[in-house]
């Protein structure tokens, strides 16, 4: 982390930090890289990758088709709707 | 300098279950009202958690078996940020670091030989929504029907270098993954859509050239197309200076017959997929895995062989029935019940086949029982239908699945009748009525017998023994 990305970061995100807090920003995040660097050290090459932190799966259902919801339910909420649609502003020109 | 193109190829199939991947909405919404099959999940409602559909990993197992592929018995979802208005969430559920098949072969066959084509992974994904924007001018409609329908996302390796054998490749896709019934593969329809990546090299090289993704084909034909076009660019470029290639998306306008930059090519980091903490790993045990690989079809070249062998069809006719598994499925109960593989065949060719092309339906839209369609044929066989009136029953029985072969004959008036002295009456009253044929016939003209033949046959409208009939008709001209 450099003085540099961290006063974009600081702008992007609407943020005013004091020079102490900054210090703290930029000696915090160099020190996570140093972490990051260390794991990446490490050969995993034939580990396997752990897909959850818990010996944990989910659960499925059956392919049985239901509608509980009705569309104006759904859409009672929408700031705008127009014949069954939801409206956005245009995305294309 | 001489080049060759490299390709490979991106291939969504929506798969033929009833519900979307991650709720209970039903899959099916062609031609509904807007919005009438979503619910919050879909509709990416905060708080809403995705529930995975067991038939859609059913089937995306299934696929990748078909195309040899390796099994990923722990398989995961991931996110992939994607800020569009027809995916409300803002993100794809889609898998990314653990697909459910991996490393499959696919083998093709062109006018140069066989190859195969290398499959890097089989990956399941939802739909997105369908967005409208000529409804009116300053917004974007948008429709979730579509949201969450379920996909898999076949990707090749850069193996193939002609439009001959891509038209190939995605072939061999649709049968394979029409036999395992796991999806319908009609680009028409939607339901199998393609993107190409496409590069050009010098002959030889090993270095692949600037790539360019090209979507929006919805036909083997227009991909084809594409695929020349984006090649004659590439090479252009490469030779002529005429552009500088880029890394980039390019809509496909066929009617243009022209490819045009849509937007620069996202690359993975661009989409920061990371594991959905909504959708736990799925964890295929060996009973799950061993029901699905029980489930698995016998291929179509595997099927070919056995109808030339075990039932003695021609190459022609088994390559045919082959086409198609439900062709193969009508042909086998046809056969169960009538037990002769050449009648069962010529029915499914010359009759089965033909009605499906005039009534402009693919093959695999067939759905008549194989078992009806032999009781057809045993009645024909054994002279108690004429073949005239056999085809309109056949032709009945695709407009009523109801309909019972015999019955309707009877109620129809299509029973061959075996009253000789009605088939003598008949004959008589046509000779008599066409002197000319008569005379025409004894002075050598067989042809005259096949018209006066052919009017007696009319006259009992088909129900009488041709044989029988014949006889009847050369013994009273005979005698005249």
């Amino acid at each position: 982390m450099e003085k540099e990305t961290l006063r974009i970061l600081e702008m992007l995100n609407q943020l005013s930090l004091t020079q102490t807090e900054k210090d703290e920003v930029i000696t915090f995040c160099n020190n996570r890289e140093n972490d990051l660097k260390t794991l990446d050290a490490i050969d995993t090459a034939n580990v396997e990758r752990m897909v959850h932190v818990m010996p944990i799966m989910t659960v499925v259902r059956e392919d049985v088709v239901s509608q509980p919801f009705t569309r104006e339910a759904l859409q009672a909420g929408a700031p705008e709707t127009d014949e069954g649609y939801w409206c956005v502003p245009r995305v294309v020109e | 300098m001489r080049y060759e193109t490299v390709i490979g190829l991106e291939v969504h199939v929506e798969l033929a279950t009833q519900s979307k991947i991650f709720c209970s909405c039903s899959a099916h919404s062609y031609g509904a009202d807007p919005n009438s099959h979503v619910c919050p999940a879909c509709c990416g409602m905060p708080g809403m958690l995705p529930v995975v559909n067991k038939r859609v990993v059913d089937f995306g197992m299934k696929a990748g078996m078909m195309l040899n592929c390796h099994i990923n018995r722990t398989t995961t979802f991931d996110k992939k940020s994607y800020y569009y208005p027809d995916l409300p969430a803002a993100y794809q559920t889609t898998q990314w670091f653990a697909p459910v098949a991996v490393n499959g072969l696919v083998e093709i066959e062109t006018s140069k030989g066989k190859k195969n084509v290398r499959i890097k992974q089989i990956h399941m994904e939802e739909d997105a929504g369908k967005l409208v924007h000529d409804i009116r001018e300053d917004t974007t409609h948008v429709d979730f029907n579509r949201t969450s329908v379920p996909l898999i996302e076949i990707v090749s390796q850069p193996d193939l270098s002609s439009a001959e054998e891509v038209e190939a490749y995605l072939e061999r896709l649709k049968t394979l993954l029409r036999y395992a019934k796991v999806a319908e593969c009609e680009m028409a329809h939607g339901t199998m859509r393609c993107d190409v990546n496409l590069s050009v090299r010098p002959e030889g090289s090993d270095k692949l050239g600037v790539r360019t993704e090209m979507k929006n084909m919805n036909s083997i034909e227009a991909i084809k197309r594409a695929i020349e076009y984006e090649t004659a660019r590439h090479i252009d470029a490469i030779e002529n200076g005429t552009e500088v290639l880029v890394q980039e998306t390019r809509r496909w306008d066929d009617i243009k017959g022209k490819s045009f930059a849509m937007r620069s090519k996202e690359t993975a980091g661009d989409y920061r997929y990371f594991p959905d903490p909504n959708v736990m790993p799925v964890v295929i045990d060996d009973e799950w895995y061993d029901g699905i690989k029980a489930t698995l079809p016998e291929f179509p070249e595997v099927k070919r062989e056995r109808y030339t062998e075990e039932y003695g069809l021609s190459e022609y006719d088994a390559e045919q029935i082959t086409k198609s598994i439900a062709l193969c499925e009508c042909f086998e109960g046809a056969y169960a019940v009538c037990k002769s593989a050449k009648d069962a065949a010529n029915w499914m060719i010359s009759e089965v086949m033909s009605i499906l092309n005039v009534r402009k339906m693919t093959y695999d839209m067939l759905t008549l029982d194989g078992a009806v369609l032999g009781e057809l044929i045993m009645l024909v066989t054994d002279g108690k239908v004429g073949r005239a009136n056999a085809k309109k029953i056949l032709s009945a029985m695709f407009d009523d699945s109801t309909i019972k072969p015999a019955e309707y004959a009877e109620k129809n008036g299509f029973i061959v009748s075996n009253d000789t002295s009605l088939i003598e009456k008949v004959a008589r009253e046509v000779v008599a009525a066409d002197p000319k044929a008569v005379s025409d016939y004894k002075s050598g003209k067989e042809k005259a017998l096949m018209s006066l033949f052919g009017k007696c046959m009319k006259e009992l409208k088909g129900n009488c023994d041709p044989q029988t009939l014949r006889t009847v008709l050369i013994n009273i001209v005979n005698s005249l």
